[in-house]
């Protein structure tokens, strides 16, 4: 399949273990990844704080450039999936329509609405199918325990993003056993990581993600993977304030989403950047054992 | 769905302060059809099988509010969750107290948190007392002016929404979401004529400290949207005050941010928000990072078509006019 590539700014810039993940995977899968050097950044949630009708115009305009291709949008990030996804939810309101189209149309861009907006973990699931993933395993995940980290614009408002459901989803755990690895249900995997106000209240952001860490932790996960560069900087950059804020030692490996599925299509973790995280991984590594045969 | 019943087990949070050390998980199973609503249920759990089972209820039909708690971990009305399809999703029932507030007895909270922010915004109209609406005449709405209150007005206050927000489980100065619903509410009333003193006295009391998780949004039985009506809230606080608190200041700077090369540039946000002396805060953290990605200190590259993005901004994000004394 071919599809339009939005890696969104952290994958290009400070979580670029995400990039090559990705493309390690889609590249294992026979995904052609089609680039455009003119997407811009989503606004990622902040924009649509200050300016609604900004942020609508500047993600419409990133829809434009895939529609005038003639191709859907891959996403790796859910802040990205939710920020492209309300601007094709909030042009179907006519009076935003009505304005955003005035600021585009001079500039030759007309704005259809016939792009869909995929995250990777749809494209893997519902596009490429597990039995796909599944046959491309060389290395199964077996023995790690992994608990599943949404992100929050993944999946809610659940009606706006035509999630499969906003607080009950499964996707993700279905891929990770289709991988090999463990899922862990705990209810922190479709609560808030925390990034929105890392740096505006940094104390209430590093309790929460904390509070989930020490969820997972408490259900047995040997590591978490999330979808979302955002929630990984909460998660794995920030793991240390978020220890100190919950007053507990923690030492939680956090996997990008494709890292998890690269390593069981056989990466070493150079290849797919593991070095880059701030919490070692090897733990979580160490806990894969060969499959027993019978 | 189907009238045969179904075996339900309910796993039932018990909880008397005071007297228990800990909260237990008691089970009762019922034979039940499945669009059999939760409260139909515990309610012949407390009427058959233990009467000492503290729940609050009233109207059991989704109007009144008060018997909101969790739901296999949602905070939902039990009156309106059925019990067939979280039988058929997780296997049992697991029904606990709404979170964020003191649990009295078993199912029961102390609501006190909830309405305490409630009452912090006024949730009542604010008049000026020189222009005093008509005595017993009606003043009349235009269409536009009722469909600015989106869906807030069909709030019913049950906090299911407060129960589900992890900014009020993290922070008990949060407003929650309800509260800040309310408060929009009475900001685009047209008779309240307290608008600006609403949004000034909101910013620095907690308005950025919503996530935007959706979780409230999610959990609503009545799709008040409480976290869509807050960010409206913080794009007017903006437009009337300016970005004062680090909240906006973060939000208005990263919009400013994209005008360079239309891709963030995380150095030049931290120095937006925090200004150059409130950066040195950020410096052992930032090292810290920048030792495994050392992309945080470089510029982004500029993306090809910039003066689109430029046009754009031109076009729905001029700069704000000067004040004509």
């Amino acid at each position: 399949m071919r599809i339009a590539y939005y890696p969104g700014c952290l994958a290009q810039e400070s979580a670029k273990e995400l990039d090559m993940a990705t493309r390690y995977v889609c590249r294992a899968l026979g995904i052609e990844l089609v680039e455009f050097p003119n997407f811009s950044c989503c606004g990622s949630g902040f924009i649509d704080e200050a300016n609604e009708a900004l942020n609508v115009a500047i993600n419409a305009r990133n829809l434009a450039i895939a529609e005038k291709a003639g191709l859907d949008l891959l996403t790796i990030c859910s802040t990205c999936q939710g920020m492209l996804n309300l601007a094709r939810v909030r042009m179907q309101d006519p009076s935003m329509k009505a304005r955003v189209d005035a600021a585009l149309k001079p500039l030759g861009i007309e704005y259809k609405g016939t792009t869909q907006v995929k995250h990777l973990l749809r494209v893997l699931t519902e596009d490429i199918g597990l039995d796909a993933v599944k046959a491309k395993v060389r290395r199964p995940l077996n023995g790690m325990k992994v608990g599943a980290f949404y992100g929050c614009h993944l999946l809610r408002p659940s009606d706006e993003m035509q999630s499969e459901s906003g607080e009950e989803p499964r996707s993700f755990e279905d891929l990770l056993s289709a991988v090999g690895a463990t899922p862990v249900d705990y209810r922190g995997r479709v609560m808030c990581c925390g990034f929105p106000i890392l740096f505006v209240k940094p104390s209430t952001a590093n309790t929460i993600a904390g509070r989930q860490i020490l969820d997972a932790q408490a259900h047995g996960a040997d590591a978490m993977a999330t979808p979302c560069p955002l929630c990984h900087t909460s998660l794995d950059a920030y793991q240390n304030k978020a220890a100190r804020a919950v007053e507990s030692p923690l030492q939680m490996p956090v996997f990008h989403l494709p890292q998890v599925v690269a390593l069981a299509f056989g990466a070493s973790p150079e290849e797919i950047g593991l070095s880059r995280h701030l919490v070692r991984t090897d733990a979580a590594i160490a806990k894969i054992r060969p499959v027993a045969r019978t | 769905m189907s009238d045969d019943t179904i075996a339900v087990p309910f796993d039932i949070y018990r909880f008397l302060p005071g007297k228990d050390q800990i909260p237990r998980y008691q089970r009762y199973t019922l034979q039940l059809v499945p669009h059999t609503p939760v409260l139909t249920g515990l309610l012949q759990i407390r009427s058959e099988l233990d009467p000492t089972l503290g729940l609050r209820y009233s109207c059991r039909s989704a109007i009144c509010g008060s018997c909101a708690m969790q739901i296999n971990s949602k905070s939902r009305l039990a009156c309106e969750t059925q019990v067939g399809p979280e039988v058929e999703r997780h296997g049992r029932i697991v029904v606990e107290p709404m979170r964020n507030q003191p649990v009295l007895r078993d199912l029961v909270v102390d609501q006190s948190p909830f309405w305490r922010e409630y009452q912090k915004v006024e949730p009542h109209l604010k008049l000026d007392p020189r222009r005093p609406m008509p005595e017993g005449k009606p003043t009349p709405m235009t269409p536009a002016e009722v469909d600015r209150f989106k869906e807030t007005p069909r709030c019913i206050a049950c906090a299911a929404c407060y129960s589900a927000c992890p900014a009020a489980e993290a922070d008990p100065g949060f407003p929650g979401p309800m509260a800040l619903a309310k408060l929009y509410r009475f900001v685009v009333d047209p008779r309240d004529t307290a608008h600006q003193e609403r949004l000034l006295r909101i910013q620095p009391n907690g308005l950025w400290t919503c996530l935007r998780c959706h979780l409230c949004t999610e959990a609503c039985p009545k799709d008040v949207r409480p976290s869509e009506r807050i960010r409206d809230l913080k794009e007017m606080a903006i437009a009337v005050q300016g970005a004062t608190e680090l909240g906006s200041k973060h939000a208005y700077g990263f919009k400013e941010n994209l005008k360079g090369a239309g891709q963030i540039n995380e150095m030049k946000l931290v120095r937006a928000t925090f200004g150059l002396s409130g950066m040195f805060g950020q410096v052992g953290q930032g090292i810290r990072v920048w030792r495994k990605k050392p992309e945080i200190m470089k510029k982004p590259r500029k993306i090809e078509g910039m003066d689109e993005l430029d046009k754009i901004y031109a076009a729905l994000d001029p700069p704000p006019k000067e004040d004509t004394p």
